[in-house]
């Protein structure tokens, strides 16, 4: 099919206006929200914005038609190049599909379009006591479809679950083009949970037309506590003692100096300028079971050596010391013009090791990092910060993450090649790090079964050169050899 | 904080112990009536692999097996040559307290894995009939849970990491140690509930939590059940919100059970503002007598049933389970069989009942017509378990999903010559 036809074909079903196809109106769309050299960026054919579910099956419809890949896409925040067209093909922005269909405060769901803005989902359902639990630092722009593509996490996930926690059920277009629900209102669907397949499929299983969320009912009380330490260390002791003490806090946040250091001046957070590392651990729950933990936790703050312990309840102030964390991002500005988001998990336990570790990166590669993570979990986030006009930098930068995701997923240390960002492009040449080849053939086992023609986001999560296709998925192989090894 | 336990079997562990579903140890278990010829105990996962492999180069019919206490559970099975045990795959292979993560074979049970995280304070929020039979291996492939379901999710929401054994005689692992994880497809979710049909599970790692410090339940008993419906809504709405909520049919009357957890504190008032709540006339339960109360309670639904007996769970969106509950009533009621049992999970859309069938022995057609009604009043009905001559041609899972033909799918990429389960599946896959 030529372009001409390709463009026509999709006007007629989502309209003039609903199509992109010139260069000029395709570039924003080459890219995510990724620091430029960080994952590679390629252009589409064709954007299409489709009001409906019928008008995505269409468009999957005419792609398969024209051998085209096609590529969903949210708000584009994502940073591993899920959201971008390797392959070209067409793209299948979501933005237009934002309605909040049904709020259902009884059974506890919003049923939402995937267009949906994460933290609008919250603001419209908090008024009446309840809020979309995942909150990924990028909540103001990015949407619930590319939420559940990404199975994308948040601070406040140690207490309440990371996406795939809170999704009963989805509508979705498979690679064939037909519209189908996996899941739903009501429990105990029959038959394999392809729910759970699809959460955090980044795109390559189906495209979300609708998400059937869990709402959270809101605590009845909330509290902040921001713990100052002189050092790295001791804010580690402090999160140990705190699990330790069978305390499970809704959100374990730490901060480094470099972090405070560029947040404080800008946001005014409170956050002591000399401290080595704070952090900022949110209880929730009952008022006295809040108060009585909060009290707790501060005295277990303390015995791991806090030079100052500050206790927020009311919302304003709790505001205020959030607005440095969810800001730590755009703060790093005032440090260098361009950074790069680290992701990886550790277990909790080996925080400290691989803290030190990143220090010692940090001097090898001569480049400033920055801590600013999700502690409770493990989930590290080093900001890696330089100029990308510097020649080189981009490199090194890229070296220097490489050497901290293989010191992660080492053996010793046994963590995750990615917790929240999702593997796309960026990480698919690691995942062997992680998976072996039969591990990686049970996954094309499942593409396959979805999406036999591997047209949906090609190019992403499998290693470079991989054919799903070609992997005769747990077929019987060595079969006849083996006998008599078991006792009975 | 030192690793625990790893590679340690406490005493009577995973020890060879397959039991049949009356407790007595039996060499080779039956299925829905078909006897496995025979039953291997392979003690490694790449030993399950290869006697997968084996099965599949000899054209067997594979159940895989845990504690037994569930076998009931699905299709009556096309066919049944072999059941491949994890009796002994019961070790703790990692546990880190000071991460929250535990890792345990797939023979381990779910009462000694519960009282080795007890010792360090810990829990899997999670409950399941017969704990002390029931295996982790069988539970992550059956989907069961108990009534905490309402407030902390299934194994489903604790799971990390896998590892399966598969017909092609490779071992597979997705996920890992950690608790939040996005490396690749989410393979552990979609192993929970598939009744083994993809894979035999050889281990499951979890994230597990700090044990709340206290708990207790108050009783209410309700003349009718629409009155122990309004009384539970209100309770599920209260700011003290349950772990558990509960209705069921007791003797003559509804009884209302509604289980909170916290501290001391935070439980007495929770306690006091339930009891306001719900009346005059509440009986409380405190701390292990609350336990002991609520074990005894999801050990009553234990899927096994007598020779005029049959289990069904029900499940529609939760704020249409009282008209659920009255509607199976209704079915009941029309089709001449007794309610022996009835518990209504108002917080979660379900309704589990047991149903005796003066029918018997020749249940089928009454069955299949239950079975017709109640599936016109819910949204999905699963029969749990049922005499296997009364199963015969049906498909207890009800009505397959449109998506049957990707399941399919499924179930050939991972085991294409049909080798696990044969049948037993939801659509007979």
């Amino acid at each position: 099919m030529d372009q001409t036809t390709l463009v026509a074909r999709l006007e007629a079903v989502v309209g003039p206006t609903g199509v992109f196809h010139r260069p000029a109106d395709l570039l924003v769309y080459e890219y995510d929200g990724s620091v430029d050299g960080a994952v590679d960026t390629a252009r589409p054919a064709a954007v299409v914005l489709p009001t409906s579910a019928e008008q995505v099956a269409a468009v999957v419809r005419i792609a398969n038609e024209a051998e085209l890949p096609v590529v969903a896409r949210g708000a584009g925040t994502g940073l591993s190049g899920g959201a971008v067209a390797q392959r070209g093909g067409i793209i299948v922005s979501l933005s237009r599909m934002d309605r909040i269909l049904d709020v259902d405060r009884d059974d506890r769901t919003a049923l939402v379009e995937p267009g949906v803005i994460n933290l609008e989902l919250s603001e419209h359902t908090l008024p009446g006591g309840h809020f979309f639990a995942p909150d990924p630092s990028s909540q103001k722009a990015c949407t619930i479809g590319g939420n559940v593509a990404e199975n994308a996490g948040g601070p406040h996930c140690l207490k309440y679950g990371v996406t795939t926690n809170h999704v009963l059920g989805l509508e979705v277009v498979l690679p064939d083009g037909r519209i189908v629900w996996l899941g739903g209102r009501a429990a105990h669907t029959p038959g394999y949970d392809l729910t759970a397949a699809l959460v955090g499929s980044e795109g390559m299983l189906g495209i979300v037309t609708k998400a059937l969320v869990r709402l959270t009912p809101a605590p009845e009380a909330t509290l902040v506590l921001l713990a100052a330490f002189g050092d790295i260390d001791g804010a580690s002791q402090a999160v140990s003692s705190v699990i330790a003490a069978g305390v499970l806090p809704a959100a374990l946040e730490m901060m480094d100096a470099l972090t405070i250091q560029a947040v404080e001046p800008a946001y005014h957070a409170g956050y002591p300028l000399d401290a080595g590392a704070v952090l900022l651990i949110e209880l929730d729950g009952a008022t006295d079971e809040v108060r009585e933990t909060g009290e707790e936790v501060a005295a277990l703050c303390a015995a791991a050596g806090a030079t100052a312990v500050r206790a927020a309840t009311a919302k304003a102030e709790r505001d205020l010391l959030w607005k440095g964390r969810k800001m730590a991002l755009a703060a790093m500005g005032r440090l260098a013009p361009n950074y790069y988001l680290h992701d990886t998990v550790v277990p909790r336990s080996k925080l400290p090791i691989t803290l030190r570790r990143v220090g010692e990166v940090a001097r090898e590669f001569d480049i400033p990092i920055a801590n600013v993570f999700h502690a409770g979990d493990g989930n590290l986030h080093p900001l890696m910060l330089f100029d990308r006009r510097e020649r080189g930098a981009v490199e090194r930068v890229l070296a220097a993450s490489n050497e901290l995701l293989h010191f992660c997923v080492s053996p010793e240390i046994g963590g995750a090649l990615s917790g929240e960002h999702g593997i796309g492009t960026e990480k698919r040449d690691h995942i062997t790090l992680v998976y072996t080849a039969d591990d990686l053939a049970a996954m094309a086992g499942v593409k396959n079964a979805f999406d036999p023609r591997l047209t949906f986001n090609p190019e992403k999560l499998f290693p470079k050169g991989y054919m799903c296709g070609e992997v005769r998925a747990l077929r019987a192989q060595a079969l006849a050899q083996k006998h008599g090894i078991y006792a009975f | 904080m030192p690793s625990e336990a790893v590679g340690r079997r406490p005493e009577g562990w995973g020890q060879a112990g397959v039991a049949s579903a009356n407790g007595r140890p039996t060499g080779a278990p039956a299925i829905d009536g078909l006897a496995a010829g025979r039953v291997l105990h392979p003690g490694s996962a790449a030993q399950v692999a290869d006697a997968l492999a084996d099965a599949v180069s000899q054209g067997l019919a594979v159940a895989p097996l845990g504690g037994g206490t569930a076998l009931a559970l699905g299709n009556v099975p096309d066919r049944l040559d072999l059941a491949l045990s994890t009796a002994a795959l019961g070790d703790v292979i990692a546990y880190e307290p000071g991460d929250l993560v535990l890792s345990v074979g797939a023979g381990a049970r779910l009462a000694d894995v519960q009282a080795l995280l007890a010792e360090h304070g810990q829990e899997l929020p999670f409950e399941a009939p017969r704990g002390d039979r029931a295996t982790i291996g069988g539970l992550v492939a059956t989907a069961i849970a108990g009534p905490r379901r309402l407030a902390n999710g299934t194994l489903r929401d604790l799971l990390i990491g896998i590892a399966v054994a598969h017909p092609s005689g490779t071992v597979t692992r997705a996920g890992g140690m950690v608790v939040k994880n996005v490396t690749g497809f989410d393979l552990p979710r979609l192993y929970h509930g598939s009744l083994g049909t993809l894979g035999v599970i050889v281990s499951a790692n979890f994230k597990v939590v700090p044990a709340p410090r206290h708990e207790a339940t108050v009783l209410a008993v309700t003349p009718d059940l629409a009155a122990a419906l309004a009384a539970a809504k209100s309770v599920g709405g209260l700011a003290s919100r349950p772990g558990a909520l509960e209705v069921m049919l007791d003797g003559e009357g509804w009884t209302v059970a509604a289980r909170f957890f916290g501290r001391p504190g935070t439980v007495d008032s929770a306690v006091a503002a339930a009891k306001g709540v719900l009346g005059e006339g509440t009986r409380r339960l405190e701390g292990a007598a609350s336990t002991a109360w609520w074990r005894r309670y999801v050990d009553g639904q234990a899927i096994e049933v007598g020779p005029d007996e049959v289990m069904v769970r029900a499940a529609v969106r939760p704020r249409d389970s009282g008209s659920l509950a009255e509607a199976i009533l209704g079915v009941i009621g029309e089709h001449g069989v007794t309610s022996r049992a009835v518990s209504v999970s108002p917080g979660l859309g379900t309704v589990v009942a047991r149903l005796g069938f003066p029918q018997a022995p020749d249940g089928a057609p009454a069955l299949r017509r239950v079975q017709r009604a109640l599936l016109g009043v819910a949204d999905h009905v699963t029969i749990l378990a049922a005499p296997p001559a009364w199963k015969a041609g049906l498909d207890v899972w009800g009505e397959p999903p449109a998506t049957l033909d990707v399941m399919r799918a499924l179930k050939s990429q991972f085991d294409p010559e049909r080798t696990l389960n044969r049948g037993r599946f939801a659509g007979h896959i």
